[in-house]
Formats: C-alpha cells, sequence, structure tokens
C-alpha cells in the first residue's frame, strides 16, 4: 500500500508565514472598498469571493501530487460539505474528504448525500467524523449533547449509514438514531460506504476506531508516543478482526534551509499573538499553528529535515498524512514539489526491509 | 408584480420521452462508461438549458431512490450563471444550525442563489425509511421550530432557543456568511398544521395542480391564514405539461402512452387511496372518475389531464395542449392567485427549450388580468 498524502482546504480563511492575519482570499469586506488606491483601476468589483480561491486550493492540491483533500470542518467558517460539492467537478482523481461532527443530522440523510457525492465523483469522497469542541460550543451550535455520549453517538451514525448504503431492509434502533425497513436500492444501491477517518487520542476513541475506521488521525506527537498509540489502536482493531490504519495529522513549514524555515516560524509566532511561546522538540513545533489549519503541531525545517521526521513515522507505521500549511495554495506546491517525493523515495527505498520489531516495543 | 417560472431537475431519471418509463439519460444511457459520466453530466446540461431557455432556476426533488438536492446545487454551483437551486428538504433530517451554515455557504457559493422547498414528509412507513420517527402534526411543530431557529441564528445571532425539538444558547452564523441574503422558502403541504406552519415562515405557498375550483379556495384559505398571522404570502403552482405546435399533437401524445399503460397498472391507479398521510395525493385523487376507457375519460377541465402518474411516478394533474393552450392555462392559475409556477416536461432537456422559445413568451402574467379589470 503506498502512503497516502491530504492536504487541507480551508474555510474560513488563510493566512501567511510573513503576515499571520487571516485573510478570506478572493472575498472584499462588505463595505470596504478596494484595496488600490484611486489611482490605480481595480478591474474585480465584487465578481469573487473566497470560494474562487478554495476552488484553487483544490486544483493546487491535485496538481502538486496530493491524493487527498481534507474539508477543515470549522464552525466559523463556510460548511464543509457545500465546499467539498463546490470543488468537486473541478477536480478529476482528488479523494475529497469532508470533515463535519455526527450533530450534521440524520445519519440515513448524511448517507444518501454521501452516495450522491460518490456517484457524481466516481467514489471520490470519504468522511471525517470529529468529536467538536466540549459540550458548551456544541449547545452553541443546536446540539445539546452530553460530553459522553459524542462518541456513542458517531459509533450509532456510522452504523446506520453504512447499513443503509449496503442495501435493504435495514433496521436499527439506537438512542440517537432509528431506521425501519431502510436502505439503497435502485441507482443509489451497490454504492462503497465512502472511507471513514477518526479522531483522537483517548482510549475510548482509539476504541471506536478499532471498530468503525478505516483510518485513523492521530496528531503529530514525539515518535515513542505515536508508537504506543499505534500499537494500542492494532491490538484494539485485532479484537474485531479489523485492520485500521494510521494516520498523523500535522502542519509543515519546510524551506530551502533551516534557518529560513526557524526565521518564519519565529515571524509566525509573533504576528499570529498566540498567548504561549511554541515549544519545540526535534523540529516538532506544539503552538504555532492557528485557527486557519487546527492542527497540533507543526513540522519546521529544511525540505530534508521535514522529509525525514515524515519518513521516521512511516517507519513507526503510519501510512496516511494530513498535511496543511499557510498559505494553502503555495505550500501545497511547495510540499509537493520538494518534500513528499524525498519521503516517497525512502518508502519505496526501505519497502524490502523486513518490518522492524522495534517499532512494536 | 411580475411572476417566476421555474423548471425541474429530474432526479428520478429521464426516459426519451414522457409516455416511456425507462431512464435513458446519463449514467443510464446504454453503452456509456459510468466510469467517465454519470447523471450530474445530464443534469448539468438541463440546469444549463434552463437558464438559457430564461427559468428562474429548479425544483431538484429528492426521493428516496434520487440523488440529493444539496450535493446536486453545492457541485453545479460553479458552472451555472442564473439557475436558482430549490432544495427539497425536511427539515427534520438536518441540524438547523448545520442548515443555516449550510445554506448560508450556498449562498457565498452561487452568490444568491439558493432557495428552499419545505416539506415535511409524506409519513407512515416511509418516514422511518428516511430515519424519522416523528408523528405528523408533531414534524409541522418541527417545522415551525427549524424555521425559526434558521432565522434565528442567520444573522449572526447571539440566538437562544428552548424548543421542544431545538436547543440554541447564543447561537449566530460567523461573519462573513451572516451578510448573505435568507433563501426564499416555497412551502409544501395542505393539511392544517402545514398551513399554520406555511403562515408563520413562507414567502410561497407551493402546491400541486388541483381542480381549478379546488385551487382557488386553497388559495383563498392560505392567504386568510397568513394574513390572520400578520404576514402576506405568496402562491405557487408545480405542475407537468406537455406543449405542442398543435393541441392534436398534443394530446396524440398522452394518447400513445395512455395506451401502453398496461391494465392492472391502471386498475391500481383506479383503486381507493394508500395508506401514508399525506393530504395533498389525496386532494388530487379527488374529482377522478370511476370508469376509464379511453384516456379522454381523465380530462377533467379543458386542456387538464388527469392521469400522468399512469406515464410515470409523481403527480397526478398536467396541462396538455398548444403552446397557446397551455400559456393561456398557466395565465388562467394567475387569475385564481398564482404567483409562480414550477414546470416541468420529458425531456427535461429538450422540452426547457421548447417551453422557454414557444411558450413562456405567451404567458401574461398579471399583466393581462390587469389589462382585462382596465378593459
Amino acid at each position: 500500500m503506498p502512503l497516502q498524502f491530504h492536504w487541507q482546504i480551508p474555510t474560513r480563511g488563510d493566512g501567511r508565514y510573513g503576515n499571520a492575519q487571516p485573510v478570506r482570499r478572493g472575498e472584499r469586506t462588505p463595505g470596504q472598498g478596494s484595496p488600490y488606491s484611486p489611482g490605480v483601476t481595480d478591474p474585480r468589483g465584487d465578481r469573487f469571493n473566497f470560494f474562487d480561491h478554495v476552488h484553487q486550493v483544490a486544483r493546487a492540491t491535485e496538481l502538486s501530487g496530493f491524493d487527498a483533500a481534507v474539508v477543515r470542518h470549522d464552525v466559523a467558517g463556510d460548511e464543509s460539505w457545500i465546499v467539498a460539492g463546490y470543488v468537486a467537478r473541478g477536480t478529476r482523481r482528488l479523494k475529497l474528504i469532508t470533515e463535519f461532527e455526527a450533530s450534521w443530522g440524520s445519519s440515513v440523510y448524511a448517507a444518501k448525500n454521501a452516495v450522491s457525492f460518490s456517484r457524481f465523483t466516481g467514489g471520490r469522497f470519504g468522511w471525517q467524523l470529529v468529536p467538536g469542541a466540549g459540550a458548551a460550543t456544541r449547545l452553541l451550535w443546536g446540539d445539546p449533547l452530553e460530553e459522553g455520549d459524542v462518541l456513542p453517538r458517531i459509533a450509532e451514525f456510522l452504523t446506520v449509514s453504512r447499513g443503509v448504503i449496503a442495501g435493504s431492509p435495514f433496521s436499527f434502533k439506537g438512542r440517537f438514531f432509528e431506521v425501519k425497513d431502510g436502505g439503497f436500492t435502485g441507482s443509489l444501491g451497490d454504492h462503497a460506504a465512502p472511507t471513514v477517518f477518526l479522531v483522537g487520542e483517548s482510549e475510548a476513541a482509539l476504541s471506536l476506531s478499532a471498530e468503525h475506521a478505516d483510518v485513523h488521525v492521530f496528531e503529530a506527537s514525539s515518535l515513542s508516543a505515536l508508537r504506543g498509540h499505534i500499537h494500542s489502536l492494532r491490538v484494539l482493531a485485532k479484537r474485531h478482526g479489523r485492520e485500521v490504519k494510521a494516520a498523523v495529522r500535522v502542519d509543515v513549514l519546510g524551506r530551502e534551509t533551516e534557518s529560513e524555515a526557524l526565521f518564519d516560524a519565529n515571524r509566525y509566532a509573533a504576528q499570529s499573538g498566540n498567548q504561549n511561546a511554541p515549544r519545540t522538540t526535534a523540529g516538532l513545533w506544539t503552538g504555532l499553528g492557528t485557527d486557519v489549519t487546527g492542527a497540533a503541531a507543526t513540522l519546521v525545517g529544511s525540505y530534508t529535515q521535514v522529509a525525514q521526521r515524515l519518513s521516521e513515522y512511516v517507519e513507526a507505521g503510519v501510512e496516511v498524512f494530513q498535511l496543511a500549511g499557510v498559505p494553502h495554495l503555495e505550500e501545497a506546491f511547495r510540499v509537493g514539489a520538494h518534500i513528499l517525493p524525498l519521503v516517497r523515495e525512502r518508502a519505496k527505498s526501505s519497502v524490502s526491509q523486513p518490518a522492524s520489531p522495534r517499532t512494536l516495543s | 408584480m411580475s411572476i417566476d417560472v421555474f423548471w425541474r431537475l429530474p432526479t428520478h431519471g429521464e426516459p426519451a420521452e414522457v409516455r416511456s418509463a425507462v431512464p435513458y439519460r446519463g449514467d443510464e444511457f446504454p453503452g456509456l462508461e459510468a466510469h467517465w459520466y454519470s447523471y450530474i453530466d445530464y443534469l448539468a446540461e438541463i440546469a444549463h438549458a434552463a437558464e438559457i431557455s430564461g427559468f428562474q432556476g429548479g425544483l431538484i426533488p429528492s426521493f428516496p431512490m434520487t440523488d440529493e438536492p444539496w450535493v446536486i446545487s453545492s457541485v453545479l454551483a460553479r458552472e451555472t450563471k442564473t439557475f436558482r437551486f430549490m432544495i427539497p428538504f425536511q427539515p427534520g433530517f438536518l441540524n438547523p444550525v448545520t442548515a443555516a451554515r449550510m445554506t448560508a455557504s450556498l449562498q457565498r457559493a452561487t452568490r444568491g442563489r439558493a432557495l428552499y422547498n419545505v416539506i415535511t414528509g409524506g409519513g407512515g412507513p416511509s418516514q422511518l425509511w428516511w430515519g424519522d420517527a416523528t408523528g405528523h402534526d408533531d414534524r409541522y411543530g418541527r417545522t415551525t421550530e427549524f424555521l425559526d431557529v434558521v432565522r434565528g441564528v442567520w444573522k449572526g445571532g447571539p440566538f437562544t432557543y428552548e424548543g421542544k425539538f431545538y436547543k440554541t444558547k447564543d447561537a449566530g452564523l460567523p461573519h462573513p456568511l451572516s451578510e448573505e441574503e435568507f433563501p426564499e422558502i416555497y412551502f409544501s403541504g395542505s393539511s392544517d398544521a402545514a398551513l399554520t406552519s406555511a403562515s408563520k415562515h413562507a414567502d410561497f405557498y407551493l402546491t400541486w395542480l388541483e381542480p381549478f375550483a379546488a385551487l382557488l379556495e386553497k388559495f383563498g384559505r392560505v392567504r386568510e391564514k397568513t394574513a390572520a398571522a400578520g404576514r402576506q404570502i405568496r402562491c405557487a403552482v408545480r405542475v407537468d405539461i406537455i406543449a405542442r405546435p398543435t393541441e392534436e399533437e398534443a394530446w396524440r401524445e398522452i394518447e400513445r402512452g395512455f395506451n401502453g399503460v398496461e391494465k392492472s397498472a391502471l386498475e391500481r391507479f383506479l383503486k381507493a387511496p394508500q395508506p401514508g398521510d399525506s393530504v395533498g395525493a389525496n386532494r388530487q385523487r379527488a374529482g377522478r372518475p370511476q370508469v376509464v376507457n379511453g384516456y379522454k375519460d381523465l380530462i377533467i377541465e379543458p386542456n387538464v389531464w388527469s392521469g400522468f402518474n399512469l406515464l410515470r411516478g409523481g403527480q397526478t394533474q398536467g396541462i396538455v395542449g398548444s403552446y397557446e393552450n397551455v400559456a393561456e392555462r398557466l395565465d388562467d392559475l394567475v387569475k385564481l392567485g398564482a404567483d409562480a409556477f414550477i414546470l416541468a416536461s420529458t425531456p427535461h432537456l429538450e422540452e426547457a427549450y421548447r417551453v422557454g422559445e414557444e411558450v413562456l413568451p405567451l404567458v401574461r402574467g398579471h399583466e393581462a388580468s390587469t389589462l382585462k379589470a382596465v378593459g
């Protein structure tokens, strides 16, 4: 199985390592005129908005050799399903992974929408179900759910979705979802369920993935911590007779030289006004990323250094990377040109070697 | 005010002509490699045909076996220019705040071309197929609450709500989603519970074609109920048409179709209502003859044929005639109180051009009634 590289599609705007101020590229702030002086003609009017830029990012993701785009779920931004649909016909082979919460709506309705997506894109559709940001935030978004019910609801959501996609009749009565004699037939029958990505570091999250996920996405952490997580995931999945791939989500800030990367990282930290100074361990910075990408950590270094760190993750058992960087368009091309080839090459040359036993110790 | 005319995207599949039930377009086209094309490619053609031919946009029906309108709308957003996406959905299927965010994003993606057709469901076993266990009148209560929340959060909030079905605390759409226009709401449903909900939230009350006298009465009831709620409402009719250069040619289409209908299908058609609690379906059935020997027995008033669902699924009544006949009957409906139409005819691609080019230029809308009043 070759490595998979995903890139993020931003939904609340984008940033820049030279100017951390978030901006919805392509979009004019309502009530504000052109940023140009009256002495310069601005031909744009209000003909463009952030969606035009998002489309560019999706194209860039495909052109720079990524396998999939993850459309970020961000309650302060545009809705991820709509964004995924918007870029669907402008891309050809890119997988579109929509990140959302199980509060989205009925699981049957979600499954039915997913089948349409799949039909319209030749099966290029995936789901990344995330728990969301705590009970208070959920209530803010019309979802009064106890913290302890979040993962059980995701489990039911997936059971029902997969059930109705698999065929008819399907019935289920749970605490959150109910369906009787459901299931898709006709044009909507015989479609594969979306590939399911789940997230989280807790024991409960790993147990959920063991039973329900195709891929489990970890936030980047130290190699030893990650090895432990992957080991637990495999043990739990085996109890269900399943295999679940491990993914790592991490932002990347790669430059030709390490000093350039450090300069950009420090400037970004200063500009973005994070209260806590970023902490760094062997090129992995925590606290540098912002809400624009939402990742917990950023790999900072020269192209070779970043590729080296990603390759170490591969050796620890990671098969999928969910990467991001700001601005998403320029950094997609940069990462695609300078970093991915190094990681892919190294993975290919180590394929013949037996798996190192220490990865499981 | 001028009337709005919409077309329809046939999500249920497209036969080559109205008298055939076998889908023959899009990914159903024999020999077409589904790997390269899918039904969305054909729907895109129809959407372009509708916008080129002067329709506002189209209704994108949602049934258990069809693709979903939210997906179709977002996927076609970028390649259409003026086509307005009318999205039917049952409020219970989405979290209202999520729905508000989806809608605002779709408004941003289309530059304001999204609108709702709020439906509240036929009920019975089919409702649980969708994963919805709420009963009929309760569902209208839920629809009202749902739209309360979508409106409440729309301009950014903070909106706090304690309903029977929905709760929010300080909810609101983020900027700049909160800058978008609220979508127009076309509201379907014929029961009293439906009309109560419509009177609070709908811009247009949308009905299938019914006998003209019944429509007049219905529009009156809707307007009365809405006025009592201190609001104004407009009315819209969803109707299939067969328009040809001459009336004879139009009826010949019906005759051929009717002659191809199996006897057993005709018997089923004439039977009593099926279980389920859709009031609208039962209203359409009213006034139908008990004995049918030929297609002419199903002509229930001039240029209105009451056997369309013998030829294909969906509503019963439709308008059949020459271009002039059809335009006149549409103007008659305007006089009864219609302010908007959703028209459809099979195949939707070619017929969008035909109706746009031949029928719509003959429709006078409210201008006709104004002139008559003066003259």
